[in-house]
C-alpha cells in the first residue's frame, strides 16, 4: 500500500515536453515582459491620475495634529489613558530593574540559575550560569538586566494578550480567518513606521519600548496558541463532548492540557520575537543593549560587537531553559509519588533558601548591584579590534581578490540590471506580467490579489521604490533559497552537519542585523549588497530548518520501497525525499520571503535604498507619511508574494 | 478516601510551602529596600540629558555632566532617544535637554512656537559645516579641484561599481540635512548620487578607498572626530545667495539649491518644565558653550582611543577648569 503511494507520487520517469505545459507559458510571460522593457523603457512611468497625492501630507498632519493634541496642559481623557498606562509601564519595567539591583548581582545569578535548576535541570542551569558570566566578562551587566527587564515585562504582557486571543482564534475559524491580516500587517510593517505615533501616544521611555516589542511579539503568541488548540484531535474533543463537557470544560480540561507543548513553544517564539526588537526599542527610550549596539555602531564597532554577542547570549539561554522547563514539567512524563513530591518540595524551599541567603550576605558584604568588579572587556576589545582591522584593511586577499570582486559583480550584473529591468518597464507590462504569472503559479484567487496589491504599490505614490525594492527581494530570496536548500538537505542527511548548524542558526536568527552586517559593509562597499546580505543571512535559517524538517519527515515506507527497487543513496534523495518534502520547501520559501522583506529597512540603512530609504527617512527625518506610504507598500509587497507562494502549495495538491 | 484526603492534605502543604516561600522573598525584598538607604538630595536632584548616536553628542553630554556632579552636586541620567521621537520626551519633560541639535526647522515650529512645550536655549558654541569633501592626497594631485568648477569633465575618475559611465558622489547619512543631488544637477556635473546608508556604512566606503588611496568625493561635515584621522580637504561649492536653501526636503526648483551649505549654529534644547522648574542645573545649561576644537578632542578621546565617556568629560573640566566655571556663573 505504502509502496504503491510512493511509487504513484514519485514523478513519471517520461514527462510532457517541458514548453507544452505551465513551463513554457511562464517562459512566454517572461520574453513578452523583456520585449516591453527592451521596446518601451521609461516610456510609461506610473501615471499621475492613479496616485493619490495627497495622502502623504494628510498623514502628516495627521501626526501634527495627534502630536498638538497631545501636549497640551489638559489633554483628552484617550490620551490620559495612554499616559496612564505608559506610566505603569514604566513603573513596571523599573521595578524590575530595581529588584534586581536589590537582589545585587550576586542574588541576580543565584535566583537565575537555581530557578531553572530546580524547574529545568542541570545543564539548562548551567547555560543559565555561563550566560551570567558572560555579561560581567563583556562588561555589559547593566545592560544585560536592564534589557532583561524589558523583555519580560514586554513578554508577560504579549503572553497576556496573545494566549486568550489565540485561544479564540483556535476555537473560531471566523476570528482566525478576521485577525490572519491584522497579524500579517502588525509583523511586516517595519517598526520605524509606527515608532512616531507610538512616541506621541505612549511618549518614550521603557513604556513605549514594551509597546513596540509588544506589537511585534504579540502575532506569534497569538498563531502558535491558536495553532496548538486547533491541533487537538477533534475525535478527543468530539468524545469530551459526548460525555457531557461544557464548552469550558473542553477547553480546560482536554484542549488546553493537549496543546500544551505548542503554548510553551509559543512562550518561546514569543521571547525570541521580543528580544529581536532590543535595538528598534533602544531609540525610543528601551536602553540597555539596544542603546550599546547603535551607539557602538558610530562611535566604537567593537561595542556595539559585543552588545550583540549579549543578546545572542541571552536568547539562547532563555530559548534553551525554557524548553528544558517545558519538558521537565510535563505532566505525561512525570509521574510524582508522595516521596517524590515531598522530595521536590524540599528542593523548593532549599533553593528559596539559598537565593535569600546569599542576598543578605551579599548585602552585609556589600555586593554592588551589578557587576563590574572587573570585565575582561579590554582583553576580548584586543582580539575584536583585530579581526576588525583584518575586514577594514582593503589590501588583504580575502578583500581584493574575494569578496569586493563578488560585491561588484552582484551589483553589475545583478542588482543593477534587475532593478533597471523592474523600474524602466512600461507599467501596465510589469502589472500584466507579474498577474499572469501569479495566475499561472498559483490560480486566480492569488492573481487577483496581486493585481490589488501591485495597484495598492502605484497608488500610494511608491511605484518606482517598491518595484526597486521587488528586484531587491528577488535577488535575496533566489540566494536564499540556493543556500537554505542546500544546507537544509545537507544537514537532514547528515547529522554532524546538522549538529553544526543549529548554534549557528541560532546566533544568526537573534544577532541584530546591524551587528553582523559590520563585517560586509568593510568587505564589500556597494550599494546594496550588504543589504543583501543581512537578508540572506536573516531569512536562510528558516528556510534550513524548513528543508531538513521537510525531508527527514518523508515517511519511511516510501524510502524503503525505493531502496528495494535498487534505488542508491542519491537516487533516493533526488527522486523520492526532495519530491515528496515539496510542501515544506515551498513553505521555506514562503518564510524566506516574508523574513527578507523584513529586513528591507534594514537594507535602507546599508544603502539598499528605494523603500527601506523611504522608511528610515519617514522616522528620521519626520517624514511621517513618506514612511507610513512606504511600510504600505512593503505590506502590499507581503501579501501578493505570501498569496502567490502559499497559493502555489494549495494548487499544487489539487493537480 | 484515605487517598483523596492525603491528596488534599498534600495540597494543602504545596500551597503552604508556596506561600511560605512567597512570603520569605517578600520579607528579603523589604529587608533589602530598608537597608538600601535615603538618596542624597543634593542641589539640583536628577537632570536628564539625551545623548545622540554620534561622538560629538557623547563629548556634549558627558563634559555636561562632569560638570553638573562635580559643581551642583547634581544626579545626571542620560537617556539615548533619536533624533526626532526625543522632542517628544522633551515636551513631555521625560528628558529635560539636548545639548547638541543640528537645526530641526520642522520640530522648532511644532513643538518651540506652537505647542511651547520646549524651549530654545541658545547656541553651544560648535558651528557645523557641511560640504564635498575629497582626499587631501588628492587635491594635491590635482589642485583644479579646489572648486566645483574643476571637477567638470573629470568626473569619471570617480567612477565605482553603481556608477556605470558616471563618477559616483558619495551622499551623507539619510538622516542628515542634504541637497546634493539638486546640487549635481544644479551645477550639470555628470555624477551619480549613490547613498550607502547611514554614517557608519558610509565611513566604511570612504575610509576603504582612502586606505587604496583611490579617488572619492563625497557628503561630509565638521565638527568630526575623524577628521584628526584622515587628511580632507574640501571642494568649494558655488557662493551663498539669499533665498537659497540646503534641504532638499522642502522639494522645487533645483536653482534655489544652488550654493555652498550655510554653517549651521548647533542648538542647545530644553524641556518647557526644566525650564519654568527654577532648577540651578538649568542656568548652567543655557550658559553652556564651547568651541569645535574642545569637543573635538573630547569625542576623539571616546571614539578615538576609546576612553570611558565618564573619564573623559572629568578630564576635560579638569582641565579646562576657567572655561567650567563661566558655565556656573564663578568668574
Amino acid at each position: 500500500m505504502a509502496v504503491a503511494e510512493a511509487a504513484q507520487r514519485i514523478p513519471r520517469a517520461l514527462p510532457a515536453p517541458w514548453w507544452r505545459g505551465r513551463r513554457g507559458a511562464l517562459v512566454l510571460v517572461v520574453l513578452g515582459m523583456i520585449v516591453g522593457y527592451l521596446g518601451w523603457k521609461t516610456e510609461a512611468p506610473w501615471p499621475a491620475w492613479l496616485t493619490w497625492n495627497s495622502l502623504v501630507p494628510h498623514l502628516d498632519h495627521f501626526q501634527v495634529w495627534l502630536s498638538n493634541n497631545r501636549n497640551v496642559p489638559d489633554p483628552n481623557i484617550a490620551f490620559r489613558i495612554f499616559n496612564g498606562f505608559s506610566n505603569f509601564l514604566d513603573q513596571l519595567v523599573a521595578w524590575f530593574i530595581s529588584f534586581f539591583h536589590k537582589l545585587t548581582w550576586a542574588g541576580t545569578v543565584v535566583l537565575g540559575t537555581l530557578v531553572v535548576l530546580r524547574f529545568g535541570g542541570r545543564r539548562a542551569a548551567l547555560g543559565v550560569l555561563a550566560a551570567f558570566a558572560s555579561f560581567a566578562l563583556l562588561g555589559l551587566w547593566e545592560e544585560s538586566v536592564e534589557t532583561f527587564s524589558l523583555v519580560f515585562a514586554a513578554v508577560g504582557l504579549s503572553l497576556l494578550v496573545g494566549l486568550p486571543v489565540g485561544v479564540l482564534a483556535g476555537r473560531s475559524w471566523r476570528f482566525n480567518k478576521a485577525i490572519t491580516p491584522v497579524l500579517d500587517a502588525m509583523q511586516i510593517v517595519p517598526a520605524f513606521a509606527y515608532l512616531m505615533p507610538v512616541v506621541i501616544l505612549f511618549s518614550v521611555g521603557p513604556g513605549a519600548a514594551v509597546v513596540t516589542t509588544m506589537i511585534y511579539a504579540i502575532p506569534p503568541a497569538i498563531r502558535i496558541t491558536g495553532l496548538g488548540i486547533r491541533g487537538v484531535p477533534g475525535n478527543t474533543v468530539e468524545a469530551a463532548t459526548a460525555l457531557g463537557s461544557t464548552r469550558r470544560q473542553v477547553l480546560t480540561k482536554v484542549q488546553l492540557p493537549l496543546a500544551r507543548r505548542m503554548l510553551l513553544l509559543g512562550v518561546n517564539q514569543t521571547i525570541l520575537f521580543a528580544l529581536s526588537m532590543v535595538v528598534i526599542a533602544g531609540l525610543i527610550g528601551g536602553q540597555g543593549l539596544g542603546d550599546a549596539v547603535t551607539n557602538g555602531l558610530y562611535t566604537d564597532p567593537v561595542m556595539a560587537i559585543f552588545a550583540g554577542a549579549a543578546i545572542v547570549i541571552m536568547a539562547i539561554a532563555l530559548d534553551r531553559s525554557t524548553e528544558a522547563m517545558a519538558n521537565r514539567t510535563d505532566p505525561a512524563h512525570r509521574h510524582l509519588t508522595a516521596a517524590k513530591s515531598r522530595r521536590l518540595r524540599l528542593y523548593t524551599a532549599a533553593c528559596a533558601g539559598t537565593v535569600l541567603l546569599t542576598v543578605l550576605v551579599a548585602h552585609l558584604v556589600g555586593a554592588s548591584a551589578a557587576w563590574s568588579r572587573w570585565t575582561a572587556q579590554d582583553w576580548l576589545r584586543t582580539y575584536v579590534q583585530k579581526a576588525l582591522d583584518y575586514v577594514q584593511d582593503p589590501s588583504t586577499f580575502l578583500f581584493q581578490h574575494i569578496t569586493n570582486p563578488i560585491g561588484n559583480f552582484l551589483v553589475q550584473h545583478g542588482i543593477t540590471p534587475l532593478r533597471n529591468f523592474f523600474i524602466e518597464m512600461p507599467w501596465p507590462v510589469t502589472v500584466a506580467g507579474l498577474v499572469l504569472i501569479a495566475f499561472l503559479l498559483s490560480g486566480l484567487r492569488p492573481a487577483l490579489v496581486a493585481l490589488a496589491m501591485l495597484f495598492v504599490c502605484g497608488f500610494v505614490g511608491e511605484w518606482p521604490n517598491s518595484m526597486g525594492t521587488f528586484a531587491q527581494v528577488l535577488v535575496a530570496t533566489v540566494l536564499t533559497v540556493i543556500v537554505g536548500f542546500v544546507f537544509g538537505v545537507w544537514a537532514a542527511e547528515s547529522r554532524r552537519v546538522a549538529r553544526v548548524l543549529r548554534p549557528i542558526n541560532d546566533v544568526l536568527q537573534t544577532l541584530p542585523q546591524l551587528v553582523y552586517i559590520i563585517p560586509f559593509i568593510y568587505l564589500m562597499p556597494v550599494s546594496g549588497v550588504p543589504g543583501i546580505v543581512a537578508a540572506v543571512l536573516y531569512a536562510a535559517p528558516v528556510m534550513i530548518r524548513l528543508v531538513q524538517r521537510g525531508i527527514e519527515d518523508v515517511s519511511p515506507e516510501s524510502i524503503e520501497a525505493a531502496r528495494s527497487f535498487g534505488a542508491t543513496r542519491r537516487q533516493v534523495l533526488m527522486k523520492v525525499k526532495i519530491p515528496l518534502a515539496r510542501d515544506a520547501i515551498m513553505l521555506g520559501v514562503n518564510q524566506a520571503i516574508i523574513m527578507v522583506l523584513a529586513v528591507v529597512v534594514i537594507g535602507g540603512l546599508v544603502g539598499s535604498g528605494d523603500l527601506g530609504y523611504d522608511v528610515v527617512q519617514g522616522l528620521q527625518r519626520n517624514a511621517f507619511g513618506l514612511g507610513v506610504v512606504a511600510s504600505i507598500a512593503i505590506l502590499a509587497l507581503g501579501i501578493m508574494l505570501d498569496r502567490v507562494t502559499q497559493g502555489r502549495v494549495r494548487a499544487r495538491k489539487q493537480a | 478516601m484515605s487517598d483523596r484526603v492525603r491528596g488534599q492534605a498534600a495540597k494543602g502543604r504545596r500551597l503552604l510551602a508556596a506561600v511560605a516561600a512567597g512570603a520569605a522573598i517578600a520579607a528579603a525584598a523589604v529587608l533589602v529596600v530598608g537597608t538600601a538607604g535615603a538618596s542624597n538630595k543634593a542641589g539640583c536632584g536628577t537632570i536628564t540629558l539625551n545623548e545622540q548616536a554620534w561622538a560629538g553628542s557623547t563629548a556634549n553630554t558627558y563634559v555636561v555632566k562632569a560638570a553638573l556632579e562635580k559643581y551642583l552636586g547634581c544626579k545626571v541620567k542620560i537617556t539615548q532617544i533619536a533624533e526626532i521621537p526625543v522632542y517628544q520626551a522633551l515636551a513631555n519633560g521625560k528628558t529635560d535637554a539636548v545639548l547638541e541639535d543640528w537645526q530641526h526647522v520642522d520640530q522648532y515650529n511644532q513643538y518651540i512656537h506652537q505647542q511651547h512645550t520646549v524651549v530654545m536655549g541658545g547656541p553651544n558654541g560648535v558651528v557645523g559645516h557641511i560640504g564635498w569633501y575629497i582626499p587631501t592626497y588628492l587635491m594635491k594631485q590635482h589642485p583644479e579641484f579646489k572648486t566645483w568648477k574643476g571637477l567638470k569633465g573629470k568626473e569619471s575618475l570617480f567612477k565605482s561599481p553603481e556608477s556605470g559611465s558616471q563618477g559616483m558622489f558619495l551622499g551623507g547619512d539619510p538622516s542628515y540635512v542634504q541637497k546634493d543631488q539638486q546640487l549635481i544637477q544644479a551645477l550639470k556635473l555628470n555624477f551619480k548620487f549613490v547613498s550607502v546608508g547611514a554614517e557608519p556604512a558610509q565611513v566604511a566606503r570612504w575610509s576603504s578607498l582612502y586606505k587604496q588611496h583611490k579617488p572619492v568625493i563625497f557628503y561630509w561635515y565638521t565638527p568630526q572626530f575623524l577628521n584628526t584621522e584622515f587628511q580632507l580637504s574640501e571642494v568649494q561649492l558655488p557662493a551663498r545667495f539669499k533665498g537659497c536653501v540646503d534641504d532638499a526636503k522642502s522639494g522645487g526648483d533645483v536653482k534655489k539649491y544652488r550654493c555652498a551649505y550655510d554653517k549651521t549654529i548647533i542648538e542647545k534644547v530644553f524641556s518647557k518644565k526644566f525650564a519654568n522648574s527654577g532648577n540651578p542645573a538649568f542656568k548652567a545649561l543655557k550658559r553652556f558653550n564651547w568651541s569645535n576644537a574642545d569637543q573635538e578632542i573630547v569625542a576623539k578621546w571616546i571614539a578615538g582611543d576609546h576612553m570611558n565617556p565618564d573619564k573623559a568629560g572629568q578630564k576635560w573640566i579638569a582641565q579646562n577648569t576657567a572655561k567650567v566655571k563661566k558655565w556656573f556663573g564663578k568668574a
